[in-house]
């Protein structure tokens, strides 16, 4: 049994240092009728979400004109900037249209469509220090921000390795760590930067020339060589007629309107709560199989069967030893590579069924552990079958001793479900950062979805305490 | 009638805990299975109760091979008290009565609840039915776990130990009830207190090191133990 155990552990390993062999298979869905298309919704103007919960910017608009052009439904998906790549690689989605970079790099995994706009990299910093910086080369030994996985990330750790580069998920990130002076400045893109300060009336200025010039394309994967035709077509007849210029001139442009930043207290209310309210869904239903699936599970790990147990202890310890956030992402990212293509609700509550439930069987087992043996024998020795004895005498005793840290591990599964926000699934965390994109206030919204945590998991946990000390009045056991 | 031809026993570790032992029960009398702590005792009773296979030897009820009986109708013929009792804590005292009844004879509950109330006030723990076993002290603990293996009605019903947990008082009381209910149940008592069992046994065995040392009536016995102990 343990060489069982010893064996998976070694296949677990081998087939890891495989996969880094395997290229990744191209995996395209054959989109009919529609056009199915990823950003971020966070990236204003270029992609967010009004006031009115409405997803537009310029990219929008783009993706709206080509989808048009190519006679093609329009499907926008919104998903988070460190995994859109992966996402198209594996079939999730036909093309990026969310401002990407046109770089070698990047070429490497996917086609790129002819530019159909040019920005650069900018430096920007507080206007307080207007007088001790005029370019990059004055802030050699300060620490800069940079969106995680974006080119200026790139760029400035290759180009000035003396400045210290600062990861952040967005740039409302960055300009929170610019007001609280943990960072000396920040480099994003131009127009981006220019505009969002704007919009969030911020103490930030640009300084220098840009440092290089990007030019954002489309990509698509390597063998939708078609979808890349017909885009660059499209693209092609937008620049002659003028359409790219007239969409250019909307956001940017003189008479460009800033879009409100004021959204209506009702509207955040409602927002949120229907985020949490997925939360919630997302949760329960996870909590619910997991535990219809922690029993047999639970009780294996309790068996002597010769095969069964170590595998069962495998998967268990397997679960428990590696982060959600990357279970979440092979489900998610990995399914498609097998044919399986789950929607991020789907694919949420499948990872977080079974790791919910990996945590749960370790808890009836260790429940099903403290009740004595003598109470099977006294059942038996009254005539009840084994099944009757379960039924009637060991399950509901584990069950008493397992209630508390079943009612810790719904916590943490509650609270876990905030990792989904990740894959796009439009629950409280993705609702939050959506708003934020527009108000530019992180503290205040986040600080409300939390609290919506709160004031779902405190009873939980309260209740649990409750139960823990009434079970220990009963003495069960060994509880 | 209950009876153990050429019985051993040995655990997997290769001690052998019973060597040859050959016993007749006769029915209703209280026996007693005497000895000291390691000297087979409780292996006997396992062995009776078919919770450990004997490696060699056998054991019959109305001249069958207790295991060529059909499980339910051997566990409604040989009840077992442990030594640890093993009330179950999640259940009252009635419930915990009521369960057998209930899910093995399949008698109603209403049936069930009157015959468990019978047998508790019988044994004088009537007012204890709605408590927990963890609200109830050893010696009422005792009679209802003894209650609870009544009311499959068993012609025989093996007590491990069932004064270990019991003051002096107790024990007396005890030892008095268990007299009067031999008319109907054949008590096997597995003990190593000799007054007890001089008190209610008839007759019974000396264990000694998995062998029997005497048998027979127990002041035959009480010699043997006393002569050994000169």
């Amino acid at each position: 049994m343990r060489l069982l155990y010893k064996l998976l552990y070694i296949l677990v390993l081998v087939s890891v240092l495989f996969m880094g062999f395997i290229p990744g298979s191209g995996f395209s869905s054959e989109a009919k009728e529609t056009v199915t298309v990823a950003l971020t919704g966070k990236y204003p103007p270029f992609s967010f979400f009004s006031a009115e919960g409405e997803l537009i910017g310029f990219d929008v608009d783009v993706s709206k004109e080509i989808a048009l052009r190519l006679d093609r439904e329009l499907e926008l998906v919104t998903t988070e900037w460190d995994g859109i790549l992966a996402g198209l690689l594996v079939g999730r989605y036909d093309a990026v249209i969310g401002s990407m970079a046109i770089t070698p790099e990047r070429q490497k995994q996917v086609d790129f469509s002819r530019p159909y706009y040019i920005s650069g990299a900018q430096v920007f910093i507080h206007r307080e220090d207007a007088d001790k910086y005029s370019s990059i080369y004055d802030l050699e030994g300060k620490r800069m921000g940079v969106v995680l996985g974006e080119t200026f990330e790139h760029y400035l750790r290759n180009n000035h390795p003396e400045i210290e580069a600062v990861t952040y998920k967005s740039t409302f990130d960055i300009f929170q760590d610019m007001q609280n002076r943990r960072i000396d400045g920040f480099l994003t893109d131009r127009l981006v930067g220019l505009y969002q300060i704007e919009m969030a009336d911020m103490p930030f200025v640009a300084r220098g020339n840009l440092l290089y010039e990007e030019r954002m394309g489309i990509p698509v994967t390597k063998d939708n060589i078609e979808l890349l035709r017909l885009i660059n077509s499209a693209l092609h007849s937008m620049e002659r007629d003028g359409t790219i210029e007239a969409i250019y001139e909307k956001w940017f442009g003189e008479g460009a309107q800033p879009v409100s930043a004021v959204i209506e207290p009702s509207t955040v209310a409602r927002n949120l709560l229907r985020g949490f309210s997925i939360t919630l869904f997302v949760a329960a239903i996870s909590i619910g199989l997991g535990f219809v699936l922690s029993i047999p599970w639970g009780v294996g790990l309790n068996t002597k069967i010769a095969v069964l147990k170590p595998v069962l202890r495998f998967i268990n310890d397997f679960l428990r030893s590696t982060p959600l956030l990357i279970q979440l992402f092979f489900v998610y990212f990995g399914a498609p590579q097998i044919g399986i293509n789950l929607t991020p609700i789907q694919a949420s509550i499948f990872t977080l069924t079974i790791n919910c439930s990996a945590y749960m069987a370790e808890v009836i087992r260790s429940g099903l552990m403290a009740v004595s043996s003598g109470q099977k024998y006294a059942g038996r020795a009254l005539g009840l079958s084994k099944i009757q004895v379960f039924r009637y005498v060991i399950w509901p005793q584990a069950f008493r001793v397992a209630i508390p840290p079943l009612m810790n591990s719904v916590v943490a599964l509650i609270k876990d479900t905030a990792l989904i926000a990740i894959i796009a699934v439009g629950e409280v965390i993705r609702e939050a950062q959506s708003i934020i994109s527009v108000t530019y206030n992180p503290m205040r919204y986040y600080f409300i979805a939390g609290l919506l945590f709160f004031a779902f998991t405190f009873p939980l946990m309260k209740l649990s305490g409750r139960l823990e000390k009434k079970i220990k009045e009963r003495g069960y056991a060994n509880a | 009638m209950l009876k153990i031809e050429n019985l051993s026993f040995k655990y997997p570790g290769g001690i052998l805990a019973l060597k040859d032992i050959n016993i007749d029960f006769p029915k209703a009398h209280i026996l007693a299975v005497l000895g000291r702590s390691g000297s087979g005792k409780t292996t006997l009773l396992r062995c009776i109760g078919r919770f450990l296979k004997p490696s060699k030897g056998t054991v019959y009820l109305r001249e069958k091979n207790i295991y060529e009986i059909d499980e339910l109708e051997f566990r409604r013929s040989i009840g077992i008290v442990f030594q640890n009792l093993y009330l179950f804590p999640h259940l009252t005292v009635l419930e915990n009565l009521m369960l057998a009844p209930t899910k093995v004879m399949k008698k109603s509950s209403e049936d069930a609840k009157s015959e468990a109330m019978e047998t508790l006030e019988r044994l004088g723990v009537g007012e204890l039915a709605e408590s927990y076993p963890s609200q109830i002290s050893g010696g009422q603990a005792q009679r209802a776990a003894i209650a609870r293996a009544l009311l499959l009605k068993p012609e025989y019903l093996l007590l491990d130990e069932p004064t270990s947990a019991l003051d002096l008082d107790t024990t007396n009381d005890f030892a008095d009830w268990l007299v009067d209910l031999k008319a109907e149940t054949t008590f096997i008592v597995v003990t190593h207190d000799i007054p007890f069992a001089s008190r209610v046994a008839t007759s019974g065995v000396l264990l000694e090191d998995g062998k029997i040392n005497a048998e027979g009536s127990i002041e035959h016995i009480l010699k043997n133990l006393t002569k050994k102990n000169d």
